[in-house]
Protein backbone atom coordinates (compact mmCIF):
# COMPACT_ATOMS: atom_id res chain seq x y z
CA UNK A 1 0.00 0.00 0.00
CA UNK A 2 1.57 2.95 -0.95
CA UNK A 3 1.58 6.57 0.82
CA UNK A 4 2.82 9.83 -0.14
CA UNK A 5 4.68 11.39 2.69
CA UNK A 6 4.53 15.86 1.82
CA UNK A 7 6.60 17.73 4.05
CA UNK A 8 5.63 21.08 4.16
CA UNK A 9 8.82 23.50 5.43
CA UNK A 10 8.54 27.10 7.30
CA UNK A 11 10.32 30.11 5.25
CA UNK A 12 12.92 29.45 7.65
CA UNK A 13 13.85 25.96 7.02
CA UNK A 14 13.73 26.65 3.43
CA UNK A 15 16.63 29.19 4.13
CA UNK A 16 18.54 26.45 5.85
CA UNK A 17 19.05 25.16 2.73
CA UNK A 18 21.49 27.63 1.60
CA UNK A 19 23.01 28.51 5.26
CA UNK A 20 24.98 27.02 8.07
CA UNK A 21 22.62 24.57 8.86
CA UNK A 22 22.87 22.73 4.98
CA UNK A 23 24.58 20.21 6.03
CA UNK A 24 22.74 19.52 9.02
CA UNK A 25 19.25 19.72 7.27
CA UNK A 26 20.11 17.61 4.32
CA UNK A 27 22.12 15.07 5.91
CA UNK A 28 18.94 14.37 8.26
CA UNK A 29 16.77 13.94 5.37
CA UNK A 30 19.54 11.69 3.54
CA UNK A 31 19.94 9.37 6.74
CA UNK A 32 15.46 9.51 6.57
CA UNK A 33 16.19 7.86 2.90
CA UNK A 34 18.41 5.39 3.79
CA UNK A 35 16.47 4.07 6.88
CA UNK A 36 13.32 4.10 4.54
CA UNK A 37 15.43 1.78 1.81
CA UNK A 38 17.43 0.09 4.17
CA UNK A 39 13.53 -1.12 5.72
CA UNK A 40 12.62 -1.95 2.15
CA UNK A 41 9.79 0.66 2.33
CA UNK A 42 10.99 3.72 0.37
CA UNK A 43 9.44 3.94 -3.46
CA UNK A 44 10.34 7.28 -4.58
CA UNK A 45 9.50 10.53 -4.28
CA UNK A 46 11.17 14.36 -4.92
CA UNK A 47 12.91 17.25 -3.18
CA UNK A 48 11.19 20.12 -4.47
CA UNK A 49 13.15 23.37 -5.21
CA UNK A 50 12.02 26.83 -3.27
CA UNK A 51 8.66 27.69 -4.07
CA UNK A 52 9.51 31.00 -5.51
CA UNK A 53 10.65 28.67 -8.74
CA UNK A 54 7.25 27.33 -9.06
CA UNK A 55 5.35 28.16 -11.96
CA UNK A 56 1.03 27.74 -11.76
CA UNK A 57 -1.05 26.88 -14.63
CA UNK A 58 -4.81 28.26 -13.18
CA UNK A 59 -7.28 25.64 -16.00
CA UNK A 60 -10.37 27.78 -16.17
CA UNK A 61 -13.17 27.31 -18.80
CA UNK A 62 -10.86 25.46 -20.94
CA UNK A 63 -8.81 28.64 -20.83
CA UNK A 64 -5.13 28.16 -19.16
CA UNK A 65 -3.57 31.13 -17.12
CA UNK A 66 0.24 30.73 -16.38
CA UNK A 67 1.55 32.95 -13.50
CA UNK A 68 4.88 32.57 -11.39
CA UNK A 69 5.02 31.24 -7.49
CA UNK A 70 3.82 28.28 -6.10
CA UNK A 71 -0.67 27.57 -6.09
CA UNK A 72 -0.94 28.56 -1.98
CA UNK A 73 0.13 31.48 -0.43
CA UNK A 74 0.53 30.44 2.87
CA UNK A 75 3.09 30.16 5.06
CA UNK A 76 4.38 26.96 4.79
CA UNK A 77 5.14 25.78 1.15
CA UNK A 78 5.69 21.65 0.80
CA UNK A 79 9.40 21.00 0.74
CA UNK A 80 9.13 17.23 -1.08
CA UNK A 81 7.91 14.22 -0.73
CA UNK A 82 8.64 10.89 -0.01
CA UNK A 83 7.10 7.96 -1.61
CA UNK A 84 6.39 4.39 0.85
CA UNK A 85 5.52 1.31 0.13
CA UNK A 86 4.32 -0.31 3.42
CA UNK A 87 1.50 -2.98 4.33
CA UNK A 88 -1.26 -0.34 6.11
CA UNK A 89 -1.74 3.04 7.32
CA UNK A 90 -0.92 2.29 11.10
CA UNK A 91 3.19 1.32 9.19
CA UNK A 92 2.99 4.41 7.28
CA UNK A 93 1.84 6.68 10.30
CA UNK A 94 4.91 5.40 11.99
CA UNK A 95 7.40 6.25 9.03
CA UNK A 96 5.90 9.87 8.82
CA UNK A 97 6.50 10.48 12.64
CA UNK A 98 10.15 9.36 12.10
CA UNK A 99 10.65 12.48 9.15
CA UNK A 100 13.21 14.34 10.65
CA UNK A 101 12.32 16.74 12.97
CA UNK A 102 12.52 20.56 12.07
CA UNK A 103 11.09 23.56 13.80
CA UNK A 104 7.78 24.08 12.20
CA UNK A 105 7.46 21.29 9.84
CA UNK A 106 3.94 19.91 9.41
CA UNK A 107 4.38 16.49 7.57
CA UNK A 108 0.86 15.50 5.59
CA UNK A 109 0.12 11.27 5.37
CA UNK A 110 -1.84 10.32 2.20
CA UNK A 111 -2.68 7.15 0.49
CA UNK A 112 -2.61 6.73 -2.95
CA UNK A 113 -5.04 5.68 -5.81
CA UNK A 114 -4.43 2.26 -7.47
CA UNK A 115 -0.94 3.05 -9.38
CA UNK A 116 -0.95 4.96 -11.91
CA UNK A 117 -4.47 5.54 -11.74
CA UNK A 118 -5.58 9.52 -11.10
CA UNK A 119 -9.10 8.85 -10.64
CA UNK B 1 15.79 17.67 -15.47
CA UNK B 2 13.30 16.53 -12.99
CA UNK B 3 9.60 18.57 -12.42
CA UNK B 4 7.12 17.96 -10.14
CA UNK B 5 3.68 18.45 -11.29
CA UNK B 6 1.34 18.82 -8.26
CA UNK B 7 -1.94 18.84 -9.28
CA UNK B 8 -5.14 20.74 -7.07
CA UNK B 9 -8.32 20.12 -7.39
CA UNK B 10 -11.55 21.88 -6.09
CA UNK B 11 -14.70 19.81 -4.08
CA UNK B 12 -16.31 19.78 -7.16
CA UNK B 13 -13.21 17.33 -9.00
CA UNK B 14 -12.91 15.12 -6.29
CA UNK B 15 -16.66 14.88 -6.07
CA UNK B 16 -16.91 13.64 -9.64
CA UNK B 17 -14.29 10.49 -8.52
CA UNK B 18 -17.77 9.13 -6.51
CA UNK B 19 -20.79 10.67 -8.45
CA UNK B 20 -23.71 8.30 -8.57
CA UNK B 21 -23.62 8.95 -12.17
CA UNK B 22 -21.24 6.19 -13.72
CA UNK B 23 -20.80 8.45 -16.78
CA UNK B 24 -19.28 11.32 -14.88
CA UNK B 25 -17.16 9.33 -12.76
CA UNK B 26 -15.62 7.35 -15.65
CA UNK B 27 -15.59 10.49 -18.03
CA UNK B 28 -13.30 11.65 -14.53
CA UNK B 29 -11.38 8.49 -14.84
CA UNK B 30 -10.70 7.65 -18.57
CA UNK B 31 -8.68 10.77 -19.03
CA UNK B 32 -5.32 10.39 -16.62
CA UNK B 33 -4.45 7.30 -18.00
CA UNK B 34 -3.74 8.08 -22.18
CA UNK B 35 -2.35 11.68 -20.70
CA UNK B 36 0.26 8.89 -18.46
CA UNK B 37 0.70 6.93 -21.35
CA UNK B 38 1.61 9.73 -23.61
CA UNK B 39 4.38 10.71 -20.98
CA UNK B 40 5.66 7.00 -20.78
CA UNK B 41 5.98 7.08 -24.99
CA UNK B 42 7.77 10.66 -24.77
CA UNK B 43 9.92 9.03 -22.20
CA UNK B 44 9.58 11.44 -19.62
CA UNK B 45 7.24 9.96 -17.09
CA UNK B 46 9.13 9.43 -13.84
CA UNK B 47 6.73 8.90 -11.24
CA UNK B 48 3.28 9.79 -10.44
CA UNK B 49 0.47 8.88 -8.26
CA UNK B 50 -3.37 10.11 -7.32
CA UNK B 51 -3.49 10.70 -4.05
CA UNK B 52 -7.29 9.63 -1.98
CA UNK B 53 -9.22 12.38 -0.94
CA UNK B 54 -8.14 15.23 1.38
CA UNK B 55 -10.24 14.05 4.43
CA UNK B 56 -8.44 10.75 4.72
CA UNK B 57 -4.76 12.20 5.00
CA UNK B 58 -3.13 12.18 8.63
CA UNK B 59 -1.31 15.63 9.74
CA UNK B 60 2.01 15.32 11.83
CA UNK B 61 2.97 18.73 13.55
CA UNK B 62 6.61 17.31 13.20
CA UNK B 63 7.98 20.04 16.12
CA UNK B 64 5.52 18.66 18.68
CA UNK B 65 4.38 15.52 17.33
CA UNK B 66 0.54 16.16 17.30
CA UNK B 67 -1.10 14.37 15.18
CA UNK B 68 -4.90 15.36 13.75
CA UNK B 69 -6.86 13.77 10.77
CA UNK B 70 -7.26 16.00 7.86
CA UNK B 71 -5.05 17.70 5.21
CA UNK B 72 -2.57 20.40 6.45
CA UNK B 73 -3.82 22.98 3.81
CA UNK B 74 -6.99 25.04 4.40
CA UNK B 75 -6.72 26.31 0.87
CA UNK B 76 -10.07 25.62 -1.68
CA UNK B 77 -8.38 23.18 -3.85
CA UNK B 78 -6.58 20.29 -2.11
CA UNK B 79 -3.20 18.13 -3.38
CA UNK B 80 -5.27 15.65 -5.45
CA UNK B 81 -1.79 13.44 -7.07
CA UNK B 82 1.34 14.14 -8.56
CA UNK B 83 3.43 13.56 -11.54
CA UNK B 84 7.44 13.93 -11.77
CA UNK B 85 8.74 14.31 -15.03
CA UNK B 86 12.10 14.24 -16.66
CA UNK B 87 12.44 16.73 -19.38
CA UNK B 88 15.36 19.33 -20.83
CA UNK B 89 13.78 22.71 -19.46
CA UNK B 90 11.17 24.46 -17.90
CA UNK B 91 9.54 25.34 -21.00
CA UNK B 92 9.07 21.63 -22.12
CA UNK B 93 7.86 21.11 -18.38
CA UNK B 94 5.27 23.52 -19.15
CA UNK B 95 4.20 22.42 -22.04
CA UNK B 96 3.08 18.86 -20.81
CA UNK B 97 1.73 20.51 -17.71
CA UNK B 98 -0.72 22.43 -20.17
CA UNK B 99 -2.04 18.97 -21.39
CA UNK B 100 -2.76 17.34 -18.11
CA UNK B 101 -6.22 16.88 -18.34
CA UNK B 102 -7.42 18.42 -15.80
CA UNK B 103 -11.56 19.86 -14.85
CA UNK B 104 -11.95 23.61 -14.92
CA UNK B 105 -11.01 25.00 -11.54
CA UNK B 106 -8.03 23.12 -11.03
CA UNK B 107 -4.94 24.11 -10.57
CA UNK B 108 -1.00 22.92 -11.54
CA UNK B 109 1.73 23.82 -9.32
CA UNK B 110 5.03 23.16 -11.33
CA UNK B 111 8.19 23.05 -9.62
CA UNK B 112 11.81 21.92 -10.52
CA UNK B 113 13.35 18.81 -8.50
CA UNK B 114 16.47 19.48 -5.98
CA UNK B 115 19.33 17.56 -7.48
CA UNK B 116 21.06 15.38 -4.12
CA UNK B 117 24.54 16.12 -4.14
CA UNK B 118 26.50 12.66 -5.16
CA UNK B 119 28.81 13.02 -2.49
CA UNK B 120 25.26 13.22 0.44
CA UNK B 121 23.23 10.63 -1.08
CA UNK B 122 25.84 8.78 -1.09
CA UNK B 123 26.75 9.03 2.48
CA UNK B 124 26.53 5.68 4.74
CA UNK B 125 24.07 5.67 6.98
CA UNK B 126 25.52 7.06 10.78
CA UNK B 127 25.96 4.55 13.27
CA UNK B 128 23.80 6.44 16.25
CA UNK B 129 20.74 6.10 13.58
CA UNK B 130 21.74 2.86 12.96
CA UNK B 131 21.12 2.17 16.50
CA UNK B 132 17.72 3.97 17.20
CA UNK B 133 16.77 1.73 14.32
CA UNK B 134 14.12 -0.56 15.41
Amino acid sequence: MRFSILTYETPDNFAARSDSRREQLFGAVFRYIEELRQAGVFAGGAGLELPHTATTIRFRDGERLVQDGPYADSKEQLGGLFVIDVPDEASAVAWAKRCPREPGRVVELRAHLAPLNLA
Amino acid sequence: MNYTFLIYQNAAAFALRTDPDEKKRTAYRSVWPPYTQALRDAGVFVDGAGLEPPQTAVTLRNGTGQVQDGPFADTKEQLAGFYIIDVADLDAALEWAARIPAASGSVIEIRPNLVAPPAQSARPVSSEVAEARP
